[in-house]
Formats: structure tokens, sequence, C-alpha cells
């Protein structure tokens, strides 16, 4: 995976109950030499990034092509560092045009965000 | 105007996560104005096929507008950031992306305070390209926390 974040976001799509994705956080991501110098953290929107990819991996069927609207809300519990793994639970829900889908994002240590991320159906407009 | 050396004395970040490039205009303690250009040598574009997505990451498009509000922050309330403090962000609330963001783009961050909370700062605004909104937030909370406190 190119792209903001170059650690691979692997999920599992469950139709059932939340869907779910992982991701280990590696010491080459880009963003490290400038968040900081001497003091690597994770960025939080890059954690927000990774929620975003298992989100895409996890579409529900019946959302057909969906684009992101608005981060509705994001916390942020804890820093996540270079080698931490993020267990990721997304829970889809919506309907029509509008989709949610909330990730709650958590490394060995705990819970680390949650985000509700919006989605409409269709392209930018 | 503070151009991007007085920039780095302020913010913490640094290349390639340093995303304002300069302040055109302050109203100490209550609105701040940057700018950043969206170029396509930045790092995340490295790797892209030529038919992939341009778009420029929204998460990014968010991290430049708080780091807007973190110069209003810093240039404003006295909070002016020791060596090894680190600016975190707590919460968001509906951030709202309007248009697609392109390399060529010139984003310009409008960042109103809305609650000073000594520990933690409550701002909006948003983000237009020639004008027209990309990027809106009702809500952001950052803190500020010494190196040492983040573990």
């Amino acid at each position: 995976m190119t792209g903001l974040v170059i650690s691979e976001v692997v999920a599992t799509a469950s139709a059932s109950g939340p869907s779910t994705a992982t991701v280990t956080i590696s010491a080459d991501e880009p963003v490290l030499a400038g968040h900081y110098p001497d003091f690597p953290i994770f960025p939080g929107v890059c954690v927000v990034e990774c929620v975003r990819r298992g989100a895409r991996l996890t579409v529900p069927a019946g959302a057909g092509r969906v684009t992101l609207a608005a981060l509705e809300s994001v916390r942020w519990l804890a820093p996540v560092f270079p080698g931490d793994t993020l267990g990721i639970t997304l829970d889809w829900r919506g309907e029509d045009l509008t989709w949610w889908c909330t990730g709650r994002a958590s490394t060995d240590r705990g819970a680390a965000a949650v985000v509700r991320l919006r989605y409409r159906a269709g392209d930018f407009r | 105007m503070i151009e991007v050396m007085d920039i780095k004395a302020l913010l913490p970040h640094r290349f390639p996560m340093l995303l304002v490039d300069r302040v055109t205009e302050v109203v100490t303690g209550t609105r701040l104005t940057a700018i950043k250009a969206v170029t396509c040598n930045e790092p995340w574009y490295a790797g892209l096929a030529d038919e992939d997505d341009h778009g420029y990451p929204e998460a990014l498009l968010v991290e430049s507008w708080m780091q807007a509000a973190g110069l209003l922050i810093c240039l404003g309330l006295g909070r002016i950031t020791a060596p090894g403090d680190v600016m975190l962000a707590g919460k968001l609330s509906e951030v709202e992306f309007h248009h697609r963001v392109l390399p060529g783009d010139v984003l310009k961050h409008d960042v109103r305070l809305v609650k000073d909370l000594s520990h933690t700062v409550v701002v909006e605004g948003e983000c237009l390209v020639d004008g027209a909104p990309v990027l809106s937030v009702a809500k952001a909370l950052l803190a500020f926390r010494p190196e040492g406190a983040v573990q």
C-alpha cells in the first residue's frame, strides 16, 4: 500500500456483526520523521486514516459506491507508537444515501481512538 | 505575515508533517488565517499509479487545519511551546468534507477561538480553496502536553 500510511491494513468484513481490521505500524512510516523528530508518535489523523481504510475494505454490499462526507466525531484516547498493532472494530449502519461507520481502534495498552465516519452514496459533487 | 522559519519555532512538526506554509493574518487570541500549498511531490504521492486517485488525503487536510489551530494557540494564548512540548488533538466534532483537494490547490485555513480552558482549547473554522469551502470543522479540542506526559 502506498499513500499517507504505508503499513498494510488487513480487514475482515462481517455481514452479521462488526467487521474487523488490523494494522501494525511500521517504524518506516514516512510521517514519523516529522512527527516528531527524536520522539516518534503515530499521528492521530493517521489512526483516523487506518480506520478509514478499514472502513473502505468493509463497505456493506448494499451501500454501493460511497464517498467520505464527514468525521462526525473523533476522540483520541491514547497515543500510538511505531511497532504498535492497531485492532479496529468497524460497525456499519445506514441505508440509501447515508451510511455511518463507527471505528474503535485499540493497541495492547487499551483504547486509542473512536472515530465515527459518515459517508454519502456516490462521488464528490 | 509569519513565514515558515517562524512557524518552525512555534510548532514541533517537521518535514513531511509540517503542513502549514505561512500565516497571513492573526488577531491575537481570536482568529488566524494560514496557507498551505498542496503539491504532487509530497511523499504520500510517491508510488501512486498514474490512474490512482490523487485526492489529498482527508486526514492530512484535517491535520493541516489543526496545525493552523495550534499556531493560533501558540501565538495568542501565551502557550508558546517549550522544546519538548507536543500538541495533541483530543476531540473533533462534525468535520465535513465538501470538495476533493488536488495538487495545485492552495488551502486557506481559517481558525477561530471558541473557548480557552487553559489546558485545552476549543476552536472552529474552515478551509477554503479559491474561496470555496473544502472542509468545515464545527469543533476541535486541542491540548498541549509536555513530552514526558505522553507515554
